[in-house]
C-alpha cells in the first residue's frame, strides 16, 4: 500500500512583502455591514501577481496562511488582472492585514506598506472577523 | 417622489456639495450623484451601536456616567478618533482633554498629519479643489489611488471637468500623471503617464526628478528608463498650474526624510507653479488638525500637561496604546481594525470607551459603548475638506439619539 | 463579453427547429444579437436535464438584457459611482455644460449618464453618438471607467 507522504511534507513557504491599499467596494460594503460575508470576502484577501502565484503553486481563490512574527491569519488569494512587481502582495487595510503588522513605530506611524510575511497554502478556513479579537 | 434636499456628503474628505437626497417619513428613499462610498454613508450601517457597560445593555445616561468615571479615575487617559466627527465635536473633545489633563490624538497621527503640518506651517504650498478644477493642467497622483479612495476626485475636480482655464478638460487641457508601485485604477486612467516605481523608491524618484529639473542626469539604484524621467521633468516645467495629490503611498515611503517634499516643491516652484493637496480620507480628519492647532499650536499628538500642551511622538496614539494610556475613549473610529493588532490589542486589557453610531470590532471589547448620530446624517456642524476649505454639514434626518458633541459635553459636565 | 460559441455550448444542440431557427447555432447567434430570447427554446425550458444550462445561459445573457440599440451594457456590480462617464460623455457635456460638464451631478434630465444610489444609470440613449445616421465609435464613457463597467456589445 502506498504511503501517503503528503501529510509529512509541510507546504512550501515563500517570502512576500505586503502593501496595504484602499478599495471602494470593500469600504462601502464593510461600512454597510462590517460583519457580513461580503465584507469578509473583500477584506480577508491578498492579491498577487498571477505568474508568481503559479510558481508558488497557489490556485486563484485558494486559502493561504500569512504569517509574520506578529501574527498569522488565513485569507483568500486572488490573482491580479495585471502584472505586479516581484514579491509583492496587496491587501486592503483592515484587521486581517493588521494582524501581521509590527508594533515598531519610530515616528508614531506603523509600517503599513512594507509588511514582511510568509505565505503558504492552507487547508484551514478563512480567519473570521471575531476570531481576530482572539489573536 | 418627494422633492430632494441638496446635501454635502460626509462619505470622504471631498465633501461633495451637489448630492440630492430624497427623504420620506424621516427615511432615505434615494440618493443621486453620490458615489458608492457616499451612498454607503447615507444609508448607514446594519449593526447600530447600543449603550452598554461591561457589554450589557444599559440606559445611555448610565453609560455616559460610567465613561466619565473611568476618565476621571485614570491617570493617563487618551481621547482618540475624531476624524469622523464635526468640528464642534472635536472642539468639545479638545476641551475635555484639557479638563482631564489628558492626551488627545486623531487618525491623522498615522495618516496625513505630517503633510497637513507642512501646509499649515507654510513650508508646502497648497490650493483649493476649486483652483484645481478651474486652473490645473498637470495633475500628479503620487502614491494615491483616488479612483479607489475618493471616487469622484477625478470626475468632480481634478482631471475630467471643463474648467475656466481648462475649457477642453481632460481631452486636451489636462495631463494626469500617476506614480505608484502598482497599476492602480487611477494609473489605468493615466495611461502612458503612469510611472511604476519599486516600494520605497519614492524619495529616489523624487531626487531623480529634481536632477531632471535642474538639467542633471538622474541616477537611480533601480531599473528605470531615465528618458521617461527627463520627459516627465519637462512636463512639470511647462505646467501652468500643477498639483500633486500626496497619497499614503508617498507619505509612508518618505516619512523619514519628509523635508524632501518641501525641498521638491521649492525646486518645482523655481521653474514652474506647483501646489500639494493631501489625500485625507475621513471627512473631517483635517478639521481636527486645524481645530487643535488653533487651540495649542500643534496639529495632533498633544498631551495637556500641568505646564500646558506639549506635542511629541510620546503623545501619539500608537505610543499611548503601547504603554502610556491607562484608559481610552475612542470617538468615531475602530482601532482594533485600523491599527496593528500588535499595538491595539492592549485595548482589551485597559478601560475602553467607544462612542460610535455603529457596532464594530472595538465595540465588541469595550467596557462602555455609547451610540451617537452619524455626522452629516443625523448630526450637523462644520467640517474641513481635504484642501482646507471649511464647509457646513447639514443633517438629513432626525435621529433619536445624542450627537458625539453632546456626549462629550455631558462627560465634561460630569467630570467638572 | 460572451460569444455565439459559448452560448451554443449551453443549448440542446439537437437542431430540433422548435424555435423557428434552422440550427442551434443559428439560435445562439439570434440570442447574441438579442433578436430572440432563450425562453423561445422549448426543450431548454421544459426538460430537467437542461436546468443547469438554462441557469448558466440566464447568467450569461442577463447583462445584455438592458442593452439598448446602441448596445450599451452597464455592469452594475463593477460600478463605483465615480462619475467619470457622467463628465466625459459628450452628450452629457453638450446638454448640461454647467452641470455634468464641470463635474457636478447632472442638473437636467437630458443627459445619458447619471449616478443613482451609487451606481450609474443610462437614459436618453438615442442621443448617444454611436447611434443614428452620423454615428461614430465614441469611447468617451468606456475609456475613463476605472473598472470597465461600461461596454458596448
Amino acid at each position: 500500500m502506498a504511503l501517503d507522504v503528503s501529510k509529512f511534507i509541510k507546504a512550501p513557504e515563500y517570502d512576500i512583502k505586503i502593501i496595504t491599499r484602499r478599495d471602494v467596494f470593500q469600504a462601502s460594503i464593510c461600512e454597510e455591514d462590517r460583519f457580513s460575508d461580503e465584507c469578509l470576502e473583500l477584506s480577508a484577501l491578498i492579491v498577487l501577481d498571477a505568474a508568481e502565484m503559479k510558481r508558488m503553486g497557489i490556485k486563484d481563490g485558494a486559502n493561504v496562511r500569512l504569517t509574520s512574527i506578529w501574527g498569522s491569519v488565513v485569507v483568500r488569494a486572488r490573482a491580479s488582472p495585471r502584472e505586479e512587481q516581484k514579491g509583492l502582495g496587496f491587501m486592503v487595510n483592515g484587521p486581517w492585514v493588521n494582524a501581521l503588522v509590527s508594533d515598531e513605530t519610530p515616528d508614531g506611524i506603523p509600517v503599513f506598506k512594507d509588511i514582511e510575511a510568509k505565505i503558504t497554502i492552507s487547508k484551514d478556513g478563512m480567519t473570521g472577523i471575531l476570531e481576530l479579537l482572539l489573536l | 417622489m418627494t422633492k430632494p434636499i441638496t446635501w454635502t456628503c460626509t462619505g470622504c474628505a471631498l465633501l461633495c456639495e451637489d448630492i440630492l437626497v430624497y427623504i420620506k417619513d424621516n427615511r432615505i428613499e434615494k440618493v443621486e450623484h453620490a458615489c458608492l462610498k457616499g451612498k454607503a454613508r447615507v444609508y448607514g450601517c446594519k449593526h447600530a451601536a447600543t449603550s452598554t457597560v461591561d457589554q450589557k445593555e444599559v440606559d445611555v445616561n448610565n453609560a455616559i456616567s460610567q465613561a466619565a468615571e473611568i476618565l476621571e479615575k485614570a491617570k493617563n487617559p487618551l481621547l482618540y478618533g475624531w476624524s469622523n466627527s464635526t468640528s464642534e465635536a472635536q472642539v468639545a473633545g479638545i476641551e475635555l482633554a484639557q479638563t482631564l489633563g489628558a492626551c488627545i490624538d486623531s487618525t491623522s497621527s498615522f495618516c496625513q498629519g505630517i503633510t497637513i503640518n507642512d501646509i499649515i506651517n507654510g513650508s508646502v504650498p497648497s490650493c483649493t479643489l476649486e483652483d484645481v478644477r478651474e486652473k490645473a493642467d498637470v495633475l500628479i497622483y503620487w502614491g494615491a489611488d483616488p479612483m479607489s479612495s475618493h471616487p469622484r476626485h477625478l470626475s468632480r475636480y481634478s482631471y475630467f471637468p471643463r474648467g475656466e482655464l481648462r475649457q477642453r478638460g481632460y481631452e486636451e487641457d489636462r495631463t494626469a500623471i500617476c506614480i505608484d508601485v502598482t497599476q492602480s485604477r487611477t494609473a489605468k486612467i493615466s495611461k502612458d503617464m503612469f510611472f511604476c516605481i519599486p516600494p520605497g523608491g519614492d524619495a529616489e524618484f523624487m531626487r531623480a526628478l529634481m536632477d531632471g529639473l535642474a538639467g542633471r542626469v538622474p541616477k537611480l539604484s533601480f531599473d528605470f528608463d531615465i528618458k521617461r524621467i527627463l520627459e516627465l521633468a519637462a512636463v512639470l516645467k511647462k505646467a501652468e498650474f500643477g498639483v500633486i495629490f500626496a497619497g499614503l503611498g508617498l507619505v509612508y515611503s518618505i516619512k523619514e526624510e519628509f523635508d524632501l517634499i518641501s525641498e521638491f516643491m521649492s525646486t518645482l516652484n523655481r521653474l514652474s507653479n506647483f501646489f500639494l493637496i493631501p489625500m485625507a480620507g475621513h471627512f473631517n480628519m483635517r478639521g481636527f488638525n486645524h481645530n487643535l492647532h488653533e487651540e495649542t499650536g500643534y496639529i495632533h499628538r498633544v498631551g495637556f500637561t500641568k505646564n500646558g500642551p506639549v506635542s511629541s511622538v510620546e503623545y501619539s496614539v500608537v505610543e499611548q496604546l503601547k504603554h502610556g494610556a491607562d484608559a481610552v475613549m475612542v470617538v468615531g473610529s475602530d482601532p482594533l481594525a485600523s491599527l496593528p493588532l500588535s499595538i491595539s490589542r492592549r485595548l482589551k486589557d485597559i478601560p475602553l470607551i467607544l462612542v460610535d453610531p455603529c457596532s464594530n470590532l472595538s465595540t465588541r471589547v469595550a467596557d462602555v459603548t455609547i451610540p451617537c448620530g452619524v455626522s452629516g446624517i443625523e448630526v450637523g456642524g462644520t467640517a474641513t475638506r481635504l484642501d482646507g476649505k471649511k464647509m457646513d454639514i447639514s443633517p438629513l434626518i432626525q435621529g433619536d439619539g445624542l450627537s458625539d458633541e453632546m456626549i462629550v459635553r455631558r462627560i465634561i459636565e460630569e467630570v467638572n | 463579453m460572451t460569444s455565439a460559441m459559448e452560448i451554443y455550448q449551453l443549448l440542446p444542440k439537437t437542431n430540433c427547429k422548435k424555435c423557428n431557427e434552422s440550427t442551434c447555432m443559428a439560435f445562439a447567434v439570434a440570442l447574441l444579437s438579442r433578436t430572440k430570447q432563450y425562453t423561445e427554446c422549448p426543450p431548454l425550458m421544459e426538460e430537467d436535464k437542461y436546468i443547469d444550462s438554462r441557469q448558466k445561459l440566464e447568467n450569461i445573457l442577463k447583462p445584455m438584457e438592458g442593452a439598448e440599440e446602441t448596445g450599451l451594457i452597464i455592469h452594475e456590480e463593477l460600478c463605483s459611482g465615480c462619475g467619470n462617464c457622467v463628465v466625459a460623455c459628450p452628450v452629457n457635456v453638450a446638454n448640461d455644460p454647467h452641470g455634468s460638464g464641470k463635474g457636478f451631478g447632472p442638473t437636467n434630465g437630458k443627459v445619458i449618464f447619471r449616478v443613482e444610489n451609487g451606481k450609474v444609470k443610462a437614459a436618453n440613449i438615442e442621443e448617444c453618438r454611436r447611434f443614428g445616421k452620423d454615428r461614430i465609435l465614441c469611447r468617451a464613457c468606456i475609456d475613463p471607467c476605472p473598472t470597465e463597467a461600461i461596454e458596448f456589445v
